[in-house]
């Protein structure tokens, strides 16, 4: 993905909010009131939903959701070595970035990293509509298509296809054949859009605090982006010079641990500040679960035998 | 019909390359003959028409060397096996193949019939023109004897601006589900097709046939997660599109014990094409008229029928006719290809010794 600098300051109260103005702060829920659930998590880039919403995707599987990843482009712009090699690279990562959040399958299509304005739209919407129905997706976390300042054509393609495949997978006569192997139409009801880039709005603000370490797990994994890999980079280049900081500890995978919790999350901590939360993650929620409607009630009052 | 007269030789029975020299001064189908100069060997052949050709076949067709007659085969050499009959419209299969698509059915075969566009084109309105061909579609496979129909309803004649890729996306999916053995198509290297859904449905269908089972499944990895198996699809029969198809032709299919059936599957098609309702409504036009056809027979349903056996089928009566064969459908056929790695295994089998 094409993120902006880190460390960065604080954007808090920077962006647009809605709801009447004061977003709704989510926090843990007891037990397991989501068992039985689905969320899929869409993102275009091995670092995207590490940096955006991993502290959502642990909170959600927590309290009982399954959760799947699904990763749009091949990423092979990222990763500083040869397009083949980048992809690997990518991959790999993307695999032990989502075993280590607890996704229960990854899902790859490999479109052209930065290109996906250029690919088939319909194409891509196809196979989103056939895992969510496959999947039976109940949430869905992913970019918002109406998010603006994205100046990357990979998230909002694969925002604004996300947001139609949602309700497309409902409809019987998308892709019939699908019901032909015994695939059945579902709708996804939840919706949380990404805090992708500053100006977006958001409408949730979510208590990640019980779940940050797994953030960071997920973090450490994008090495060949997303600078998962930075701290024991910058240890050794220290030790080059015969130096070292403690607070990157004695082994690499505690520096890299290290780095990401001191440099990486500054985001999460100014999105918290507000709502006196040590760590926050922002999302634009939008709840499309068919409600009762007033001729259901109305039938279901009034209705008398023949 | 816009014909192209480059040549003008017809293909006469018991047809050999070798033999083309000998009928270079022969009179073509349309009375026209050559001016090729003899020292030169034609590479195309006129498909002679008779007096009631609807323009079914090509106006000419190159020969291969191997070319193969196929004939009814006893008992059930089939069972077990699936073909996708791959159409852009609803009259695409019926017209050009369905003798074949019928005798392979009957011969143990599991049909599907597969159209892609919605025919709007085709009706009084958009709106019937669509439903129409819809269940013509339904009606058309029931003939044939196939196991379902489904449509896709592309819009027509402009498949050209559809994502040639989500069609794909779809037919490997249903070559995957079907479990699909062997495909009709039409041919997309037919030359001088003017219509843009057959050129984009043959390319799709071709792509899509070995892309369904490759590398066990690298191409839509979900679909297999969904529980779906790669295809292993081996056989392809390429119909050419008439009249302005000059196709390469390697098997000659003897259809004239299923030309009944093929007549049927035709009548059935009434919202486009030549065949469906025209006997009928010939026959009413007559009777206003004081006048009778005795073919036609006394109901409408006779009258249809012997009017597309008649006029519609002639076509394929007189390509049956150079073959010997009283009905006869064309195809480039491409079987399986022997597995490399089979070969290798024998090799080894028949070479390998003690160290």
């Amino acid at each position: 993905m094409h993120r902006r600098s880190f460390p960065m300051p604080g954007l808090a109260g920077a962006a647009p909010q809605v709801n009447g103005g004061e977003p709704i702060v989510v926090k843990d829920e007891p037990g397991m009131p989501h068992r039985g659930k689905v969320f899929a998590a869409v993102h275009a880039h091995l670092d995207d939903i590490p940096y955006y919403a991993a502290g959502l995707c642990a909170k959600l599987m927590s309290e009982g959701y399954t959760g799947y990843i699904l990763r749009t482009s091949n990423d092979e712009r990222c990763g500083g070595r040869s397009t083949a090699e980048n992809i690997l690279s990518n991959e790999q990562d993307h695999f032990r970035m989502a075993a280590a959040l607890g996704f229960k399958d990854v899902f790859d299509f490999y479109y052209q990293n930065h290109d996906m304005d250029g690919i088939s739209y319909i194409d891509l919407r196809g196979r989103l509509i056939l895992i969510f129905r496959m999947l039976q997706v109940d949430t869905i976390l992913s970019f918002n298509p109406w998010g603006h300042a994205e100046e990357n054509p990979d998230h909002w393609v694969t925002g604004r296809a996300v947001e139609e495949a949602c309700w497309m997978a409902g409809m019987p006569n998308d892709f019939h054949e699908h019901l032909e192997a015994g695939i059945q139409p579902h709708t996804v009801g939840e919706r949380y859009y990404f805090y992708a880039r500053e100006g977006q709005p958001y409408n949730r603000v979510v208590d990640i605090g019980s779940h940050v370490e797994k953030k960071i797990d997920a973090i450490v994994e994008c090495k060949s982006q997303g600078d998962g890999n930075r701290g024991s980079i910058v240890r050794a280049q220290l030790a080059r010079q015969g130096k070292r900081l403690p607070l990157l500890g004695n082994d690499d995978r505690a520096a890299d641990r290290a780095y990401v919790r001191q440099f990486l999350l500054e985001d999460d901590r100014e999105h918290g500040k507000p709502h006196n939360l040590e760590f926050a993650e922002r999302f634009y929620y939008i709840d499309r679960r068919p409600a009762k409607s007033k001729a259901d009630e109305y039938i279901e009052k009034n209705a008398v035998n023949l | 019909m816009d014909r192209r007269q480059f040549l003008g030789r017809p293909v006469s029975a018991g047809l050999a390359l070798g033999g083309a020299a000998a009928l270079q001064q022969a009179p073509s189908a349309y009375g026209q003959r050559s001016d090729l100069p003899p020292k030169f060997t034609p590479s195309a052949y006129t498909v002679p028409k008779s007096p009631n050709s609807a323009g079914l076949t090509p106006d000419y067709f190159t020969y291969a060397d191997n070319l193969v007659i196929e004939r009814n085969q006893p008992g059930k050499p089939h069972q077990g096996k699936v073909l996708a009959a791959v159409q852009a419209h609803s009259d695409d299969i019926t017209l050009f193949c369905a003798g074949t698509v019928a005798k392979l059915i009957d011969e143990g075969y599991t049909g599907y019939l597969i159209r892609l566009s919605n025919d709007e084109k085709a009706g009084k309105t958009v709106g019937y023109g669509v439903v129409q061909n819809e269940i013509d579609n339904r009606e058309a496979a029931k003939a044939l004897g196939c196991k379902k129909a489904f449509s896709f309803y592309y819009r027509n004649h402009r498949m050209d601006d559809c994502a040639a890729i989500e069609i794909r996306q779809r037919l490997i999916f249903l070559f995957r589900l079907l479990q699909v053995n062997t495909v009709f198509l039409m041919d997309p290297s037919d030359h001088y097709d003017e219509n843009p859904d057959h050129l984009v449905v043959g390319r799709e269908v071709e792509a899509a046939c070995w892309m369904a089972g490759t590398g066990g499944g690298r191409e839509y990895p979900e679909q297999l997660k969904a529980g779906l198996k790669p295809a292993n699809v081996r056989e392809k029969y390429y119909h050419a599109r008439a009249p302005q198809g000059h196709n390469l032709v390697n098997r000659i299919v003897d259809i004239s014990s299923y030309i009944d059936q093929k007549v049927r599957a035709n009548v059935a098609n009434k919202g486009k094409g030549p065949a469906g309702d025209n006997g009928a409504r010939l026959r009413q036009s007559l009777a206003k008229q004081g006048k009778k056809l005795p073919l036609l027979g006394n109901d409408d349903d006779t009258a249809n029928f012997q009017y597309v056996k008649h006029f519609i089928m002639d076509d394929f009566r007189t390509l049956g006719a150079q073959f010997g064969l009283e009905y006869a459908e064309a195809f480039r056929y491409i079987g399986p290809e022997p597995e490399h790695r089979q070969i290798v295994n024998k090799y080894v089998e028949e070479h390998a010794v003690p160290l």
